[in-house]
C-alpha cells in the first residue's frame, strides 16, 4: 500500500460519490457541479497513471468545455424553476431495467478480466511525450491517427456549418 | 545559477532517511509543505499587488493613491484584508446556499493550482508536467466554472448577467491565448515549463529568438491576459456602472475576498506565464558575446529575475487597463473573433515558417 | 478618404492600434506628471483653492468699512433657497427718505453655491470667497451677517475715483446710528486694508472651535 494507492482510493471514493450524486440530486444545476467533479476525479486517475495529457484534456475538454456548455445551457433555458420533471411508474420502471442491465454487463466484464495488477505501480518518468502523442496523432502509417483526427475535424465543421444555419438570419 | 533542486532534494532525504519515514508519509509532508509555502506566497503576492495596483492606478490618474495608513499607506492593504475577515458572511433566503459557497473555493483552487506552475528558480518548480502550459491553460478554465455558479447560485438577476458575460469573454479569449502560447510551443518544441524556461537560459529569451511572430504573440497575450482576467477594459463581467459588482454582487465578507485574491493572483500568473514563456523566467538577460557583463547577470538570482520580470509584465498590464475604456460586449466578442484570433492563427503560420526554415534565433 | 479606411478591416485595424498606442502614450506621460494631489491638512498654511471656487458668500469692504450694497433685494430674490435676507433701514438724506442696507444676513447651511446671487447683483457688492473649511460644530454659526458692524454703501454719484473727499462728510453725518464705541477686535480686523478683509463672525467662531 504506497502512496500511489492511497490516492487511487481516494479518487474512486470521489469519483463513485460524485456519480451517484450527480444522479440523485434535484437540481440540475448541483447535478451539473457534481458532474464536474466526477470529471475531475477522472483527470485526477489519468494522473496518477501518468498519463498527463490524456488529464489535462480530460480537465480543459470536459470541465472547461463541456460543464461549462451544460451550465451556460442550463442558464439560458430555464428560469427559476430548475426542478427536475415528476418520476412517473413507467420512467423508474424502464430506468431500472436499464440499470439492472448496465450493471450485469459491467458485472460481467468485471468478474471475467484478468486483472494483471492486485495493487498501482507508480508510474515511470515520462511516460508518453507530447512528441510521441503529436506523430501517432498526425501520421498515415498503420499506427497513425490521421484519419480519425481528419474525420473529427469534418464533424467539427459540421457543427459549425450547422450552428451557422440555425443562427442565422431568416 | 543556483540550483533550487539541492534544497529539495536535501529534504526529501531528510524525510525519508533521516527521520525514516514511510514513502507516503514523505509524500504528504512535502505536499503539506509546499501547500503551504503556495499558500503563504499566495497571500503574501495578493497583498504586493493589491497595493502595486493602487499606488500605479492613482499615477496613472495623476493622484497620490494610499498614503495615510502607515508610511505610504504601505498597511492599507492590511488593514483592508482584516477589515474583510471581520465581515459577516451573509446568508441570503432563496438562493442556492451549497452552490453560492462552493464557488468562491473554485476560484480560488483554480489559481492556487496554476500559481503553483510557475518556475520561481532553477529546480524550484511545484508542478511540472510534461505538458506544462497546457495544464495550465486547462486548470485556469476551471475558474469559468466558479464564476458561473457565483452567478447561477446568487439567485439574482446581477450575478447572472456578470456570470454570462464573463463566461462567454473568458472562453472567448481562452482561443487567443491557446493559439499563443501554440506559437511559442512551435519554436520551443516542448510544453514542460522547466525545460521552455532552460532553453531560454541557454539560447536567449523566446521574444528575441522569435522576433516578429513572438512580439505579435507577446501583444496578444497581453491583451488576452487581461481579458481573462476580467480586468482592464475587459471588466464588463462586473461593470459597476449596469451590474453593481458583476458576478461577486451578492457575496461578503471573506467569500468576497476570495473573489478578489483570485482576480489579482490572476493577474499575478499571467503575467508570470507571460513571463515563462516569452521574457525567459528565471533565466537572467544575456546579450551575447558580452561575457562579462553575462556573468554579472548571472550574480543575481533567479527569483530575483522571475519576480521583477513578472512585475514588470504586472505593470504593462496595469497600464493597459488604466490607460482604455470598458468595451461594450458585441465590442469583446468582435475583437477577439474578428481580429486577435485570425491574427494569431496567421501568427502561428508564420512561426511554423520560421521554425521550419530556421529563421529565428 | 480616411473614413473608408477606417471602414476597411486593414485599415480599421491600423487605425485602432494607431490610436490604443496614443492611448497608452498619453497615460505614460500621466505617470511622470507632478501630482495635484493636495495633502489637506499637511498643506494647511500654502493651500490655496482657484479663483473660481465658491466657499461662502461675502461682501467685501474697502478700507473705509465701505460695501457697495444698494439694498435693492435682487439677490434676496433670485436666491432659489431663502438664504439672503436683506433687512433695510430707511434714513433721511437731506430731507429725503432713502433706503440703506441694515442688516445682511446670510445662511451658509441652506446655501447651494449657484452663484444666482451675485450674477444678479447690479453693483457686484457680493462675491464668493476660496474658504472651505466652513465646517462648525453649531448651526446657529453658519447663519452669517455679511455687512460688517458701522458699515455703510459706498458713496458712488460723481464717479467713483474722487469719492473719497465726499464721502468723508456724509459719514460723520450718518454714522451716529450704529454707535461706533462697540468697535471689537473684529471690526478693527476688517478695517484693515488686507485684498480679503471681511472676517465674517462665521469664520471667527470657527477657528475658535478648532482652538
Amino acid at each position: 500500500m504506497d502512496s500511489h494507492n492511497i490516492a487511487f482510493v481516494i479518487l474512486a471514493v470521489i469519483v463513485s460519490c460524485m456519480s451517484i450524486m450527480t444522479v440523485a440530486t434535484k437540481s440540475i444545476m448541483r447535478s451539473a457541479t457534481y458532474l464536474f467533479f466526477t470529471l475531475l476525479g477522472t483527470a485526477g486517475l489519468y494522473f496518477l497513471l501518468g498519463y498527463t495529457f490524456l488529464g489535462a484534456v480530460q480537465i480543459m475538454v470536459y470541465a472547461g468545455g463541456i460543464i461549462v456548455l451544460y451550465v451556460f445551457a442550463i442558464l439560458l433555458t430555464r428560469g427559476v424553476k430548475d426542478k427536475l420533471s415528476e418520476n412517473s411508474v413507467a420512467k423508474i420502471v424502464s430506468a431500472g431495467l436499464l440499470s439492472l442491465v448496465g450493471l450485469g454487463v459491467f458485472l460481467f466484464l468485471f468478474m471475467t478480466y484478468q486483472f494483471k495488477a492486485q495493487v498501482l505501480t507508480a508510474p515511470t518518468e515520462s511516460i508518453l511525450s507530447m512528441d510521441t502523442i503529436g506523430t501517432a496523432l498526425l501520421s498515415a502509417d498503420e499506427k497513425g491517427y490521421l484519419l480519425p483526427f481528419e474525420v473529427v475535424s469534418l464533424l467539427l465543421l459540421a457543427c459549425i456549418v450547422g450552428g451557422l444555419v440555425i443562427a442565422r438570419k431568416r | 545559477m543556483f540550483d533550487f533542486s539541492i534544497v529539495t532534494q536535501w529534504i526529501h532525504s531528510f524525510l525519508l532517511t533521516t527521520l525514516g519515514l514511510p514513502e507516503w508519509l514523505t509524500i504528504l509532508t512535502e505536499s503539506v509543505l509546499v501547500a503551504l509555502v503556495i499558500i503563504t506566497l499566495y497571500a503574501i503576492f495578493a497583498i504586493v499587488l493589491i497595493y502595486m495596483e493602487r499606488k500605479v492606478c492613482a499615477a496613472f490618474q495623476c493622484r497620490l493613491g494610499p498614503n495615510r495608513v502607515g508610511k505610504w499607506g504601505l498597511l492599507q492593504v492590511f488593514s483592508d484584508v482584516f477589515k474583510m475577515l471581520q465581515k459577516e458572511i451573509i446568508k441570503m433566503r432563496n438562493s442556492d446556499r451549497f452552490l453560492h459557497d462552493l464557488a468562491p473555493y473554485f476560484m480560488v483552487a483554480a489559481s492556487m493550482i496554476t500559481f503553483a506552475c510557475l518556475p520561481w528558480n532553477k529546480g524550484a518548480h511545484m508542478l511540472d508536467f510534461n505538458i506544462g502550459i497546457f495544464f495550465i491553460l486547462a486548470i485556469s478554465s476551471v475558474s469559468v466554472v466558479g464564476i458561473l455558479l457565483a452567478g447561477w447560485g446568487s439567485n439574482s438577476k446581477y450575478p447572472l448577467i456578470g456570470a454570462m458575460r464573463s463566461g462567454a469573454q473568458i472562453i472567448s479569449y481562452e482561443l487567443s491565448i491557446g493559439l499563443t502560447m501554440l506559437t511559442v510551443v512551435a519554436m520551443t518544441g516542448t510544453m514542460q515549463i522547466s525545460e521552455i524556461v532552460e532553453q531560454q537560459y541557454e539560447e536567449g529569451w523566446n521574444l528575441f529568438r522569435g522576433h516578429i511572430p513572438a512580439i505579435i504573440a507577446f501583444i496578444i497575450y497581453l491583451i488576452a491576459g487581461n481579458a481573462e482576467c476580467n480586468r482592464g477594459p475587459f471588466d464588463l463581467p462586473e461593470g459597476e456602472s449596469e451590474l453593481t459588482a458583476g458576478y461577486h454582487t451578492e457575496y461578503s465578507g471573506m467569500h468576497f475576498g476570495y473573489f478578489y485574491l483570485a482576480e489579482y493572483l490572476n493577474l499575478f500568473i499571467t503575467a508570470g506565464i507571460a513571463t515563462t514563456v516569452f521574457l525567459g523566467g528565471w533565466s537572467p538577460l544575456h546579450i551575447p558575446s558580452f561575457d562579462g557583463f553575462n556573468h554579472i547577470m548571472d550574480m543575481v538570482p533567479g527569483a530575483v529575475w522571475f519576480i521583477g520580470k513578472t512585475m514588470f509584465v504586472v505593470f504593462l498590464l496595469m497600464w493597459e487597463r488604466w490607460s482604455f475604456p470598458r468595451l461594450r460586449i458585441d465590442q469583446i466578442l468582435t475583437l477577439e473573433w474578428k481580429y486577435l484570433m485570425p491574427i494569431s492563427l496567421v501568427n502561428l503560420l508564420l512561426m511554423a515558417t520560421l521554425v521550419a526554415f530556421g529563421l529565428h534565433f | 478618404m480616411s473614413n473608408h479606411q477606417e471602414n476597411s478591416y486593414f485599415g480599421g485595424l491600423f487605425s485602432g492600434i494607431k490610436s490604443l498606442a496614443i492611448g497608452l502614450y498619453t497615460t505614460m506621460r500621466e505617470l511622470f506628471v507632478k501630482k495635484i494631489t493636495q495633502e489637506y491638512p499637511e498643506n494647511r498654511a500654502e493651500l490655496k483653492m482657484f479663483d473660481r471656487f465658491r466657499g461662502s458668500l461675502i461682501m467685501p469692504h474697502n478700507e473705509n468699512n465701505e460695501h457697495k450694497c444698494i439694498s435693492c433685494h435682487l439677490c434676496e430674490k433670485a436666491c432659489p433657497n431663502d438664504t439672503i435676507k436683506v433687512i433695510d433701514e430707511v434714513i433721511e438724506v437731506d430731507g429725503k427718505k432713502k433706503k440703506i442696507l441694515g442688516v445682511y444676513e446670510y445662511n451658509l447651511g441652506k446655501c447651494m453655491f449657484c452663484m444666482l446671487c451675485t450674477q444678479a447683483c447690479p453693483q457686484d457688492a457680493i462675491e464668493f470667497d476660496q474658504s472651505f473649511e466652513n465646517a462648525v460644530f453649531d448651526r446657529n454659526v453658519l447663519n452669517m451677517r455679511l455687512n460688517a458692524e458701522g458699515s455703510k454703501c459706498v458713496e458712488r454719484k460723481p464717479a467713483p475715483k474722487p469719492a473719497p473727499a465726499k464721502p468723508v462728510t456724509a459719514q460723520s453725518e450718518t454714522t451716529a446710528t450704529p454707535a461706533p464705541a462697540t468697535a471689537t477686535a473684529n471690526e478693527v480686523k476688517s478695517e484693515s486694508p488686507t485684498p480679503e478683509p471681511v472676517v465674517t463672525p462665521k469664520s471667527e467662531t470657527s477657528a475658535d472651535k478648532e482652538n
